[in-house]
């Protein structure tokens, strides 16, 4: 059973992807697309009924040998994309970069499997290790990336049709596109079950090539500039792997079993354990490798989606949440602490600044992932329950967000917040949905929320140093409120119209998937005491953690030993509170009057007042941006070498 | 503490509380006037303001302003009634975080130059006190040993001698939301600066009752969270003395300070009350206090 399990998770997207490949009929194609979302989403769901965990598998010789002829030729396609970029286009820091740092990764790599190493190719039992954490970002993986490559099918369908009427596009690239999609969800998948890490850095540089084409798929010069960025700064995260790898098999472990590592917990490890670190946290984009993320925004937005929410990101987190037992209680995890929470408090400062909608997005990505490591920083029971909590709300929100915000690209052509003041009354639905998606970011009690509660629990009382945690973390959590309500207004801002707000048509793929996907948000905060039963705290105990010591649950509310969350009772009352009033009030049109104007407004319904020499001049109005304070131009001078130092920081420290 | 005793004390709150905020409100301006050689209005002008307010026709400038005009007060009372169920600080200043953000939100739904800029300024006040009053729960946690407000009962000795640090940097935070100068940035109640009653401009009629209700809620919440400094012990009646003194210190510096830029006050309110409590934090984690 768990072999066909596997199969379904891992081959099935790769050898749908390849079908994709081929097919040019839009409707075939799309329904190729949905079977395989189906197909994932119901065999995740079957592992859950799997009993008892973890399973160990392991495919045989034949897989080690695959896996590393493919490993080097992915390798082989990296130094050769870098080329012909060079011939093209000439010198350019990223094309060179490239080309060292996959040379710096496959070189040592090749050489230790092929002359140091006893055999070749390296085998571990077991090669694939399925526990809860893995099965939750499977099902991470499996159930929002799915959806977001069903509701790509309409979206690349109006993007292309939208490029070729401005001439940028002749013949359709679906074909390709859908074919990194799902390749994508398949290589996840074999992530984050991998133990043998060869096969984890195979499917690692999988994601890497995916996210590298997938962000180049327009192929105009800031996107091909853009997936450069992101290719040699995720390889300086294989280049960490491959040292990795070398330095667990030298050492008196002797081994390249992900489990066994973590089972040591020696603290002789703790160089390798942190070059895995650095890996993840360059997947994760954590400054300073925050550029890549943000120039990925170039990409059509369910790629945008997919990598901020369910996939790429989420991997660099899962990495260093299952890494946390290796190195509690060291200096390693105080520092990867403090270094969570400056990029949370860093992120939601650059985010206030920013006008375009998915850059906020995107810094709101980083500062949430920041948060995860911060809590696998503190590395209590209660921190990493909460960080797994968090991996799950972000990806459900956040996948929300980018869809929403797509799909409202795709009604008004423009990314700009300033562009989306009053749509609530174009687009009273999505932006309805959009809106939900915001405050499930930010307030009580959706989960996001609930986790950043924990966060704060987690935080108090374990070490001098965590008055430092504890003071970026309220910061941050300041400017985050800051930056989403400053966006809802925007989205609000409207005069008075006579009559009702006529309802946008309907588009399935577009409002269904949105509706599914707040569905999730909701029920999941409301359920989130038996969600942390039912899969989280096996996790927890699995990865030698105290799962009663996190939290207890009882009549559904939440409970750390320092607090109490009453989750569904709080729940009801504030959402009665919002519902209440949003369903029963209803301005009459006799009572809409005009902005107060000092008296000089036109007349109700337009937006005009008299201004100088009785002239009609149009109302405008706009956001706060403080860009000459919090602004990128301002803050980055400081912020990549604040992300630097305190990586430099962290390896000497390790080091001695 | 049972149940019954505690849902008891919970409706009593939410009947009692405005009657104090507003009473409050109404000595404020009097004594305000009496500061300013004016005589002043009668105490319980507030009382007859609101009811006043409630009995004008509705009049709306933007369709989501009025859902937000009721979720302000329905939030801000669902913040006091968590809170006389002694339930999780964090918990209680997350609801009212939510509730006091339905007010910018409801002011920046309203295509006004005035709403808007207020609107505005209102989340940079929120920027300027959350992060103080968030910080501000954890020396009181580390020393009751839990985030729930039962505990601070049950802890048996008053907070003030070892939190006096955390105490100042609270009145910061009062200073700002009671939007008294120098923090009446978002809409000063007096001519002090350009933007009179900013965020509140478009408000009219029953929708700024319902607001000004929310804020002696509000206000009479900030009060209690300062009464519980000294709550337990003998002289558990210092409580209600601490939390009237801040509150007579407010009307002191709101008459004799200006209003400064947003800038300043951020940079103030992250400044000097975040150090504060993050020293306060500091010195416990280190045993001194």
């Amino acid at each position: 059973m768990i072999d066909s399990l596997l199969g379904l998770s891992i081959f099935f997207p790769i050898i749908a992807g390849f079908i994709c490949l081929g097919i040019k009929n839009h409707k075939a194609r799309g329904s190729i697309v949905l079977l395989t979302a189906v197909v994932l989403i119901i065999s995740s769901i079957l592992y859950l009924r799997q009993g008892s965990f973890p399973i160990e598998h392991s495919p045989g010789p034949a897989g080690d040998w695959i896996i590393l002829v493919l490993s080097y030729v992915i390798l082989a396609y990296f130094l050769f994309v870098a080329i012909k970029d060079f011939a093209q286009r000439g010198i350019s820091r990223h094309n060179v970069l490239t080309i060292a740092l996959t040379l710096a990764a496959g070189i040592p790599l090749a050489i230790f499997e092929f002359s140091q190493a006893p055999h070749t190719p390296l085998e571990v039992a077991p090669t694939l290790y399925i526990d809860h954490l893995s099965v939750i970002m499977c099902l991470i993986v499996s159930i929002i990336g799915s959806l977001i490559a069903v509701y790509a099918i309409r979206y690349m369908k109006d993007h292309e049709e939208h490029r070729v009427h401005l001439g940028e596009l002749k013949e359709t690239t679906q074909p390709r596109f859908f074919f990194f999609m799902l390749i994508f969800l398949g290589a996840m998948n074999g992530l984050v079950f991998a133990n043998n890490l060869i096969w984890l850095a195979f499917f690692w540089e999988v994601t890497t090539l995916a996210c590298y084409a997938l962000i180049r798929h327009d192929e105009t010069p800031i996107a091909i500039t853009n997936a450069f960025r992101a290719l040699w700064m995720c390889l300086i995260g294989s280049v960490g792997f491959s040292l990795a790898i070398i330095f667990l098999w030298n050492s008196p472990l002797n081994t390249i079993s992900l489990a066994a590592v973590i089972e040591s917990g020696a603290p002789v490890l703790l160089l390798p354990i942190a070059l895995l670190c650095l890996a993840g946290l360059t997947k994760a984009a954590q400054v300073p490798f925050q550029s890549w993320l943000l120039g990925a925004m170039v990409a059509p937005t369910p790629v945008s989606a997919l990598l901020h929410s369910s996939t790429m990101v989420n991997a660099g987190v899962y990495l260093v949440l299952r890494l946390a037992p290796a190195f509690q209680g060291t200096h390693l995890s105080t520092l990867i602490a403090i270094y969570g929470g400056a990029v949370f408090l860093i992120t939601a400062i650059l985010a206030i600044s920013q006008s375009e909608g998915k850059k906020v997005l995107a810094y709101s990505t980083i500062g949430n992932l920041g948060l995860i490591i911060l809590c696998a920083g503190i590395n209590t029971s209660l921190a990493i329950a909460v960080g797994i909590m968090l991996l799950i709300f972000h990806a459900i929100s956040k996948g929300l967000l980018f869809l929403c915000a797509g799909a409202i690209e795709h009604h008004i052509w423009s990314r700009d917040i300033e562009d989306m003041e009053g749509i609530a009354t174009k687009l009273p639905v999505l932006t309805g949905i959009t809106i939900a998606a915001m405050f499930s970011m930010l307030v009580a009690p959706f989960g996001i929320l609930i986790t950043k509660w924990g966060a704060m629990e987690a935080a108090t009382g374990i070490g001098v140093w965590s008055t430092l945690v504890l003071v970026l973390l309220m910061l941050g959590s300041g400017a985050t409120t800051v930056f989403w309500a400053k966006w809802i207004g925007r989205f609000l801002c409207r005069s008075p119209v006579p009559g009702r707000v006529k309802r946008e048509p309907l588009i399935p793929l577009y409002h269904g998937i949105l509706l599914i996907l707040v569905g999730c948000a909701v029920v999941f905060s409301i359920l989130i005491a038996p969600v942390y039963n039912g899969v989280i705290a096996p996790s927890l105990t699995e990865a030698g953690y105290n799962a009663a010591s996190a939290f207890t649950t009882s009549a559904w509310f939440l409970k750390s030993s320092i607090g109490i969350f009453a989750a569904w009772p709080i729940f009801i009352i504030i959402a009665l509170a919002l519902l209440i009033p949003s369903l029963a009030t209803r301005a009459k049109s006799e009572e809409s009057r005009a902005a107060y104007m000092c008296g000089e407004n036109v007349e109700i319904g337009t937006d005009e007042f008299v201004a100088v020499a009785d002239e009609r001049t149009e109302l405008k109005t706009g956001g706060f941006y403080i860009e000459n304070m919090l602004g990128e131009g301002n803050l980055n001078r400081f912020v990549v070498p604040i992300g630097i130092v305190l990586l430099v920081i962290l390896f000497v420290l390790v080091v001695i | 503490m049972s149940t019954g005793w505690l849902i008891g004390s919970a409706a009593i709150a939410v009947i009692v509380a405005p009657l104090i905020g507003g009473l409050l409100r109404g000595i404020d301006r009097k004594l305000t006037a009496h500061m300013q050689g004016r005589i002043g209005p009668p105490i319980i002008q507030p009382f007859y303001d609101v009811i006043k307010l409630l009995g004008k026709k509705p009049m709306v400038a933007g369709g989501a302003q009025l859902v937000f005009a009721y979720a302000f007060l329905a939030l801000i009372v669902t913040a006091v009634v968590f809170f006389a169920l002694r339930q999780d600080l964090l918990v209680v200043l997350f609801i009212l975080f939510f509730g006091s953000l339905c007010l910018p939100i409801g002011a920046l739904s309203v295509k006004s130059p005035y709403s808007q800029l207020g609107g505005h300024r209102e989340l940079l006040q929120f920027l300027a006190y959350e992060p103080i009053l968030l910080l501000a729960a954890i020396p009181i946690a580390l020393k009751t040993g839990g985030f729930p407000i039962a505990n601070i009962f049950e802890y048996g000795q008053p907070l003030f001698p070892n939190l006096w640090i955390t105490f100042i940097a609270l009145l910061i935070v009062l200073a700002i939301v009671m939007r008294k100068s120098p923090f009446d940035i978002s809409g000063s109640e007096h001519a002090h600066q350009e933007l009179v009653r900013g965020v509140l401009t478009e408000y009219s009629g029953p929708y700024l009752a319902l607001i000004e209700i929310g804020h002696w809620y509000e206000m009479v919440l900030l009060l209690s969270i300062l009464g519980l400094f000294w709550v337990v012990g003998s002289l558990w009646w210092l409580s209600i003395i601490i939390a009237l003194g801040s509150w007579f210190i407010m009307l002191i510096v709101d008459n004799v300070t200006t209003r400064l830029t947003w800038s300043w006050m951020l940079k103030f309110a992250w400044g000097a009350g975040i150090t504060l409590v993050a020293l306060n934090i500091l010195f416990i984690n280190l045993g001194w206090m």
